[in-house]
């Protein structure tokens, strides 16, 4: 048995060794499907809030990482075409991949503890800046029925579970046991403290106008077209919202956690490996989600800027068709790659029949994807809101990036009075005459 | 040596050294050629002004003619590396005050003219270009074209690069104010070159010190009376436009002929010493050269301004936060090659 083992090869020894374990597992599942499915229904339909939360908690947390990717790639491409470089472009198509290598490397990298942390706090701080991110995200409509929570405090849970990162910036800079640390923890603190002000007084006057705390009844009151969006009652709370979010994200010209010039890498100076890439993972999420809530607060959310001029009405009934369909299904590819290759194969002696072909089935399948795209865009709510939102949040990440290529940093002195000089005295005077105007309007 | 309180800068004290090569000793080794390619490191940013002071010291000492063309070289070549050097400064200040873009915009422009070095010396950093009694080469044709090329389009390419920074509200409130440099001191420190200018003293060895063909030339001696770092930086733009001024002039001007003095292949410069400055893109580089009558200098001692330079921030940073340290540092321009000899 054991010579007949040794002289299989290397393949022949995997298949009979992966084949019989799947044939058991199937079973195994099978039965176990058979058994449990009915009851573990029942326990889910019971619960269906909790399956949902779960549901949504998941997505979000695993959405992250593609957000994250997609504004590295972003900040690599805009600030290179700024600053006239070529930017990345080895990595996949044009670059594409390059964020993802980014990862890679992070966490490829050797995760060193210096002498003299404070182990436990050192170790917990990333993963407390980290998780204050996706906990946000729960509470953002991002479109029609795609939210994870929907609570009448949402806003309020918002800025509380953001506030939280500071906490883990704090643990940051005080465990690393390090100066510049520390400094560039204090920094985070003082300025998250005197932005959170602001940020939170700007959006009162929406809270006032809308009546309700819920970011679903938000979007939903600012329904119609372009003008009837928050930014017109709100110009200035807008403003207000606008600066001090890029301070809440320590982005360019407000980020003086990470001021290199002065303290090396802020708080992330005794980090490396994937915890520091944590920090930044967090950092570039945390640019997305101030986009996000600046579009559903003053941008209309998932509501297109207008409507859609003719209204299209689809009516497919597939089944109609009958075996007709089957033909269909079998033939329309074939006939697709044919006629979209052949004015390729015609144009040029250069193109081989082979390359053709291969073209003219690219070319059907995204004919195909976007006219699934297309349908789903005109006949599903849900599609057309996600588009619109994600859309108007990346002008916002765009405009996020674009400042860090163009503008030098503040200092720490002149960022504070700012502050408290002329954000929160402007955010108070938004309050009272959002107010005034309400309750003049309200007794008319 | 740094102390600061509560993030504001209590005193402040450079310690030098850590550059040092003993380059004046290594002079006083070799002889009048080969002394040429040893100071070239000194200020690499502006390694042409180290090359320039020496080389007309030397001249000096051998009672030397220079060809006029090769004069007219120099100068085109030298304000060009000037240009090169304040296209730096602009990068490396916007940089310092947390700008990422500015330095790729001027080194677009430092590029070109380094290219342009290039091609008529042969090195982008360390050019090795001037000799005693003239220069190393005629104008080539590659260095004309690219030269012309450049020129129809620097003076554009200049505002465009400022308008990222001189229209910016960010920039202006940062720098203005910063780390000012009241005209006594100056003069005390023996401040020279663009920091000295912008505190008001309209002091330039080309002018007051007439060398080469400056005389022949017109430009202006761009002067500010701020003495703050938003100053030193508006004046080194303003510089790059006279010497955009002093190239066009250079290249009408320019007359045929040799580029090279007619020499002994074996310098032995009769006993005697002789001293020159020259003003370079930082202040006053100068050059005290000792013969003994062989062919090696007896001594050779370099003045270099980025080392006075450096020793203002002892005086200009106590009262300012950690935070300006750089930006006070980056618009006095020192350079630590030149600091340490």
């Amino acid at each position: 048995m054991a010579a007949y083992w040794n002289r299989l090869s290397l393949g022949s020894r995997a298949f009979l060794v992966i084949v019989p374990a799947l044939l058991v597992v199937g079973a195994v599942l099978t039965v176990g499907i058979a058994v449990l499915l009915g009851p573990v229904l029942d326990f889910l339909g019971a619960n269906m809030p909790l399956v949902r939360f779960v549901a949504a908690a998941t997505a979000i947390i695993v959405m992250t990482i593609p957000i994250a990717f997609v504004i590295i790639f972003m900040e690599l491409k805009v600030i290179a075409a700024m600053n006239l470089r070529v930017g990345p472009d080895r990595v996949g198509p044009y670059g594409t991949f390059m964020s993802v290598v980014h990862g890679l490397k992070v966490l490829a990298k050797e995760d060193f503890t210096p002498r003299g942390v404070d182990v436990p706090i050192f170790t917990l701080a990333p993963i407390v800046v980290f998780a204050s991110i996706p906990l946000t995200l729960l509470v953002i409509p991002f479109a029609p029925g795609v939210f994870g929570q929907d609570f009448n405090i949402a806003l309020l849970y918002f800025f509380a579970i953001g506030g939280m990162s500071v906490v883990g910036l704090m643990m940051a800079g005080w465990a690393s046991f390090n100066k510049y640390s520390l400094l560039g923890a204090l920094r985070a603190a003082a300025q998250a403290i005197s932005y959170e002000l602001p940020l939170t007084l700007s959006v009162v006057g929406i809270i006032i106008l809308a009546g309700t705390m819920s970011l679903n009844s938000i979007v939903q009151l600012q329904a119609g077209s372009l003008f009837d969006w928050n930014i017109w009652k709100q110009p200035l709370g807008f403003i207000i919202f606008f600066i001090a979010a890029t301070a809440e994200a320590n982005r360019t010209p407000l980020d003086m956690t990470e001021a290199d010039q002065e303290l090396v890498a802020g708080f992330a100076t005794e980090y490396s490996g994937m915890r520091f890439g944590f920090f930044f993972f967090a950092e570039y999420v945390n640019v997305f989600v101030v986009s996000a809530l600046s579009v559903v607060l003053f941008f209309g959310g998932w509501n297109a800027p207008f409507d859609w001029p003719f209204p299209v009405t689809l009516s497919l009934d597939p089944g109609g068709l009958g075996l007709g369909l089957v033909f269909l299904i079998a033939l329309a590819p074939v006939v697709g790659t044919i006629v979209l290759g052949l004015p390729f194969w015609l144009l040029s002696s250069r193109v081989s029949t082979l390359r053709a072909l291969v073209i003219g089935f690219i070319l059907f399948n995204l004919l195909i994807v976007g006219a699934f795209l297309g349908w789903a865009f005109v006949s599903a709510e849900w599609v057309s809101g996600l588009v619109w939102m994600i859309g108007k949040t990346f002008v916002f990440v765009f405009i996020f990036v674009q400042m860090r290529g163009t503008l030098p940093r503040v200092r720490v002195d002149q960022l504070m009075s700012f502050a408290w000089k002329w954000l929160l005295p402007a955010a108070l005077l938004n309050i009272f005459v959002t107010a005034t105007a309400v309750s003049i309007l309200a007794n008319r | 040596m740094f102390r600061n309180e509560f993030g504001q800068v209590v005193d402040l004290d450079p310690v030098l050294g850590y550059l040092h090569r003993g380059v004046e000793k290594i002079a006083e080794n070799s002889d009048f050629h080969h002394i040429i390619s040893q100071l070239d490191p000194l200020e690499y940013v502006s390694s042409l002004f180290c090359e320039w002071s020496p080389v007309m010291s030397f001249e000096k000492l051998l009672d030397i003619q220079v060809p006029r063309r090769a004069e007219y070289i120099r100068v085109l070549t030298g304000e060009l590396n000037r240009i090169a050097s304040h296209m730096l400064f602009l990068g490396w200040y916007a940089l310092d005050l947390g700008g990422i873009t500015p330095i790729l915009w001027s080194f677009a422009e430092r590029d070109e003219i380094v290219e342009m070095l290039a091609a008529i010396t042969g090195a982008k950093l360390l050019f090795n270009y001037f000799r005693i009694g003239g220069v190393n080469g005629d104008l080539n044709h590659e260095f004309m074209s690219r030269l012309g090329d450049w020129m129809s389009r620097a003076g554009a390419q200049l505002d465009a690069g400022m308008g990222l920074l001189n229209e910016n509200e960010i920039f202006v409130r940062r720098a203005r104010g910063l780390g000012v440099l009241d005209r006594e001191t100056a003069l005390r420190m023996c401040v020279t070159g663009p920091n000295l200018r912008a505190s008001g003293v309209p002091f330039d060895i080309r002018r007051a010190h007439p060398y080469s063909v400056y005389p022949e030339l017109e430009f202006e001696i761009p002067t500010r009376r701020e003495g703050d770092s938003l100053a030193r930086y508006l004046l080194r733009m303003d510089e790059v436009r006279q010497s955009l001024r002093i190239i066009d002039q250079c290249l009408h001007q320019m007359p045929d002929g040799p580029v090279m003095a007619r020499l002994p292949r074996l310098l032995r410069p009769r006993p005697g010493r002789a001293y020159s400055a020259v003003e370079g893109p930082r202040g006053q580089y100068s050059c005290y050269a000792m013969s003994d009558g062989t062919d090696q200098p007896f001594r050779l001692r370099i003045h270099d301004p980025s080392f006075l330079h450096l020793q203002l921030v002892g005086l200009l940073m106590p009262g300012n936060l950690i935070a300006d340290t750089m930006a006070i540092m980056a618009s006095l321009d020192p350079v630590m090659g030149g600091v340490d000899k």
